[in-house]
């Protein structure tokens, strides 16, 4: 639903139309809802983020750049460019040291000794990520809307390839859009030293191969105007994945009944993983520019994990250029059903087990400030401060000298963003 | 999944409702739609910071998507 075009169905040329979009805009008052930049041929929002987790673990540089280019008549073209750059220690999904620990990198080249008391870290994860994505949109006579994707994306062990159409239609004078797509994606997993087998004793390093993994997916989705300053969405979403979904790098280990490390095992998840959720949200325009969104998001798949996600935020205009917007974000999920953060010796080893901490039941509660401003040219220039913190919930305590440690290693990170959108 | 089609055939109903009753108070006319055209209340206004977010949020937490659909995929999660 293009609502920033005040729904002008022009089928003129893109200038004519632009000059009739400002001067009908203008007539309604709403001059202050469409920026210079909006007039400009080329559209370019660009953003750096710089991602910083506590305790010398993960850290991100992630600059993306998306331009857009209207042809006229709404046909529309979008191209993203995202590089990422990952440094630091990840957890191996093994439990804390109870005394100094040594271990092997996913290459098998070089060992790394975990102090006692610390959380075991794949100290040489390293990686780049390349991505592009590209979009087209066009309307389809004079009530549908199609837009067409697709993605390639790159990093030194995984390659994807995705592609994406969806089809939309306005009903009720433009006061509800429906809208269908469909989105398919292929990934090539290539891990450092080979694919390990399963549930195998990692110091053994039996490991060969690559993986792949595809799947499927399908939105349903409705946007309604309820009245002039009042938005709201609902998106019905199912994907389904099937291949190799296990993490390569993560292990389990296996303790015995004093707490004491007999050993670690390479993980197992099942090949196969469908989801399907609800995104509802809304958005109130309020006095002078300030809008107040709230959305949830409910995820549930067949692996156990349901999730609840609720976004808050409130952009508050403190002039015509400036802006000023805090938000907060809650976030909670319950553990999949092969979720463990460790196994006994001497026990039946399950068929598929994982201690990663993103498979286990936590919750992440992330509140944030974002300042803006706009120049005479439209030109808009943002940064954005994040902090986001993750606690396991329900965790089960270790036997013998593991019973003092929390074994779910939780997180806290930071995130600062710096934005710049502009016309060419 | 019962469920969820439950959950549309509700929603697709209520709106169908909605517009065949031609509930006078829902929508907006064309003529009034000067705080629906802001930019502060464009849906996907924010497409690089709810990538970004996307990105970050998927490689962290079991959930993925929600507001829209396809994407690069990545080997993070």
């Amino acid at each position: 639903m293009q609502l920033n075009t005040c729904t002008v169905a022009s089928r003129d040329t893109n200038t004519l139309r632009k000059r009739l979009m400002l001067a009908g805009c203008a007539l309604l008052g709403a001059t202050s809802a469409v920026h210079a930049e909006d007039t400009k041929d080329w559209q370019v929002d660009s953003a750096v983020l710089y991602y910083k987790e506590s305790g010398g673990r993960v850290q991100a540089i992630e600059p993306v750049i998306n331009v857009k280019h209207d042809f006229g008549d709404e046909h529309v073209l979008g191209l993203k460019f995202t590089y990422d750059s990952l440094t630091g220690g990840s957890p191996t999904g093994g439990v804390v040291a109870t005394s100094p620990q040594t271990t092997v990198s996913p290459s098998g080249h070089s060992r790394t000794t975990i102090a006692a008391g610390d959380l075991p870290l794949d100290s040489n994860f390293k990686d780049q990520r390349f991505a592009l994505d590209g979009n087209w949109s066009q309307p389809i006579g004079n009530d549908f809307k199609v837009a067409l994707g697709a993605g390639f994306s790159h990093e030194r062990d995984w390659t994807a390839a995705t592609a994406n159409a969806g089809v939309s239609r306005d009903f009720l004078q433009h006061n509800l859009t429906v809208n269908l797509g469909v989105s398919g994606e292929y990934d090539r997993i290539n891990p450092v030293g080979g694919v390990p087998q399963a549930l195998s004793n990692a110091s053994l390093g039996l490991k060969s191969g690559n993986e792949s993994r595809n799947g499927v997916g399908g939105q349903l989705g409705f946007t309604v105007v309820m009245s002039r300053n009042w938005l709201v969405r609902a998106n019905f979403n199912y994907d389904r994945s099937s291949g190799y979904q296990t993490d390569p790098y993560k292990i389990l280990s296996v303790v015995n009944a004093d707490g004491t490390v007999a050993n670690s095992l390479y993980e197992s998840r099942p090949d196969k993983r469908a989801r399907k959720s609800v995104y509802l949200e809304s958005r109130v325009g309020l006095r002078n520019d300030d809008a107040l969104s709230v959305s949830y998001r409910r995820m549930q798949d067949d692996w156990g994990i349901h999730s609840d996600t609720a976004e808050v935020k409130y952009h508050y205009a403190i002039d015509d250029r400036t802006y000023v917007e805090p938000h907060v974000r809650w976030y909670q999920q319950t553990a999949a059903d092969f979720y463990q953060v460790m196994l006994h010796s001497g026990a039946a080893v399950p068929t598929f087990a994982s201690a990663d901490s993103r498979l286990g039941a936590f919750s992440a509660p992330t509140v944030g400030i974002k300042v803006g401003r706009t120049d005479e040219d439209g030109n808009e220039l943002s940064v954005r401060l994040d902090y986001y913190q993750q606690t396991g919930k329900n965790v089960a305590k270790g036997p013998g000298i593991l019973a003092p440690y929390n074994l779910y290693p939780g997180m806290k990170a930071v995130m600062l963003q710096v934005g710049w959108r502009f016309g060419l | 999944m019962k469920s969820l089609v439950r959950t549309i055939a509700c929603l697709a109903g209520s709106i169908a409702l909605l517009g065949l009753s031609g509930c006078a108070s829902l929508g907006a006319k064309p003529w009034d739609r000067g705080i629906l055209a802001r930019n502060t209340m464009q849906l996907d206004r924010n497409g690089v910071e709810n990538a970004l977010d996307d990105h970050i949020y998927f490689s962290k937490e079991a959930s993925t998507g929600g507001r829209g659909i396809g994407g690069g995929g990545c080997g993070c999660n």
